[in-house]
């Protein structure tokens, strides 16, 4: 890796900061924004909404350099996108078939192309493959890199996720 | 019997003289009794330092086997004692040089050395066969390279090249470093292939960067191998830029096509970015293999996952809860939890959050530009808002109290 246990610790004292400072504020704005009735599915939907600010947070203050960043921001644009579009076509009350279609062509516009189609003609070095496609599955972005790009991705991400632990533990 | 050539090309005396000693015809720039020894084996000799020693040395080595072996024709039985001559000689530089540069010498060398068979087990055993004139230090020569292996135990009869090289000069290192750095595959150039060709079946690798690698080839099954190593060469990818090619090098007892040098490659990049993950996941370091390695890897990233998420769910929860605080499954110590309890049932919950954001501007001013201070600045911005989530769970009067509960047990 590119940083030396130096700027590593630099970093994670770095990381911690930004991950509360935007995780914070993403949090003030859920509150400001948000002011619909109470209810159990609110409380479901305030918890999604405050995971995705403590990933958007996380993922922003990485930005575009590592692959799994990209895919977390990238998947939550995607998602806002479909639900503002969801929103637009609730408020101009499109029929209901001609809703599903274009909420559906949208989605599928919406949907990226696969960049890096897995390849299957290389050696194979995990033997038990299963860990590895778990591995995929928990790091975001991963299902499309190759097996040395994903362990570059887990190490990246394991590093990030310590440092908003630890973030948090510090804080509370 | 049918030596394979391997070649750092660098346009430097040194590398151009030995290929002209070995392989196509000696005009080396030794000069002495040099042209008369025409030898099928090349090697290639890794000149990074050093080459005033390596020139010595190499004239003395070529010097030695010259005049035994002068005049004679290209058979295989002078061949092995040319070789072993050269062997011996190599390996009283090695002796003479750096020896522990030898062991990290192999320009394959990664982290993960695991031990190396004894490559030149087949020098040793080629010139058991030939004559016994010579008393090399051969059993010494080959212990010392034969630290570095390369093979993950998949040794067979065939031999492949052995690398002796890097040694020679002393700066493995700086192999090791440009194969880490590089990170991909070096094959040989286009001119490698022309030298094979001419050298009877032998094949050349070259390094654009200042390396001469040498290499004794011992082959049992000649064509075979040469054939392969030939095909090896033409599969080059000789689309990527020269610069940007690993040193590869196939060996002992391992297949010599391209496809599993690549995967060799490929296998041992992983396994570097293994060990540095196991840095990183505490609590690894006794673990071994890949597969344990991996299920502990996937369970960290699980737990941290879930910690993210769940803002810590083994905490201690404290004794005075907080009376907005509806939400029955979330603890109520949890930060997470009483934002949303807050964000739910007060509406003048944003009057509350504003000293969050206060706090924060405030914090933000504070925090310094540059590095050194992030630390500091992280602890006055934790413990800034620490006091703000003391505020916004309602109240000034508790904050020892909360103090005494914030604590985290993981």
């Amino acid at each position: 890796m590119s940083s030396s246990p130096q700027t590593t610790s630099t970093n994670s004292a770095y990381l911690t900061n930004q991950f509360a400072h935007r995780f914070v504020r993403a949090l003030n704005n859920l509150n400001h924004t948000k002011t619909s009735s109470h209810g159990h599915n609110q409380i479901s939907r305030r918890t999604s909404r405050v995971k995705i600010a403590a990933y958007t947070a996380m993922a922003s203050v990485v930005g575009s350099r590592r692959a799994w960043s990209r895919a977390v921001l990238w998947k939550i644009r995607k998602r806002s996108r479909i639900r503002s579009l969801l929103l637009r076509m609730n408020r101009k009350r499109v029929d209901h078939k001609i809703f599903n279609c274009h909420h559906h062509s949208k989605v599928m516009s919406l949907k990226r192309r696969n960049p890096n189609p897995k390849r299957q003609y290389y050696f194979n070095p995990f033997r038990n493959s299963s860990q590895e496609s778990k591995l995929r599955k928990l790091v975001p972005g991963a299902q499309t890199m190759d097996s040395w790009c994903l362990m570059g991705e887990t190490a990246d991400y394991i590093k990030c996720l310590a440092a908003q632990g630890n973030n948090r533990k510090e804080v509370q | 019997m049918q030596k394979e050539n391997i070649f750092t090309n660098e346009g430097n005396g040194i590398p151009q003289a030995w290929n002209s000693i070995f392989g196509i015809g000696i005009q080396g720039n030794e000069g002495n009794g040099i042209p008369s020894l025409e030898w099928e084996s090349n090697c290639v000799i890794n000149s990074i330092d050093q080459r005033d020693i390596f020139e010595s040395s190499l004239t003395s080595i070529i010097s030695s086997p010259a005049n035994s072996g002068t005049g004679i024709p290209n058979s295989g039985s002078r061949d092995n004692i040319i070789l072993k001559e050269l062997i011996g000689r190599l390996g009283s530089i090695c002796n003479s040089s750096d020896i522990s540069h030898i062991t990290t010498s192999s320009c394959y060398n990664t982290p993960l050395n695991s031990p190396q068979k004894v490559v030149n087990m087949s020098i040793t055993d080629h010139n058991i066969h030939g004559n016994g004139n010579h008393q090399f230090p051969l059993a010494k020569y080959s212990s010392l390279v034969g630290k570095n292996d390369y093979n993950n135990g998949m040794e067979s009869g065939k031999l492949s090249r052995v690398s002796t090289e890097t040694g020679i000069k002393g700066h493995g290192n700086n192999n090791n470093i440009n194969i880490n750095n590089n990170g991909r595959k070096r094959k040989e150039v286009a001119k490698g292939k022309g030298n094979g060709k001419e050298t009877q079946s032998s094949s050349t690798l070259f390094a654009k960067d200042d390396k001469v690698v040498a290499e004794v080839e011992k082959e049992e099954s000649d064509a075979k191998r040469s054939k392969s190593n030939d095909g090896k060469k033409s599969n080059e990818k000789s689309t990527e830029p020269p610069k940007d090619y690993i040193h590869v090098r196939a060996r002992r007892g391992q297949a010599t096509d391209s496809h599993s040098l690549a995967e060799r490659v490929r296998r041992e990049k992983i396994s570097e970015r293994m060990k540095f993950l196991q840095d990183l996941v505490p609590g690894c370091n006794k673990v071994t293999g890949k597969a344990v390695m991996l299920d502990e890897i996937i369970n960290y990233v699980q737990s941290l996952q879930r910690q993210v998420e769940m803002f810590r769910p083994q905490v201690v929860v404290p004794n005075n809860v907080d009376p907005f605080d509806t939400s029955v499954h979330s603890f109520p110590y949890a930060f997470h939890s009483q934002i949303n309890s807050m964000i739910l049932d007060r509406p003048e919950n944003q009057f509350s959050m504003n000293p969050l954001v206060a706090a924060m501007h405030r914090n933000s001013t504070v925090k310094p530009s540059h590095i050194d201070g992030f630390g500091e600045a992280s602890t006055l911005w934790e413990n800034d808002l620490q006091s703000v989530v003391k505020m916004a769970l309602g109240g000034q009067d508790q904050p020892q109290d909360f103090h005494g509960q914030m604590k985290v047990e993981l």
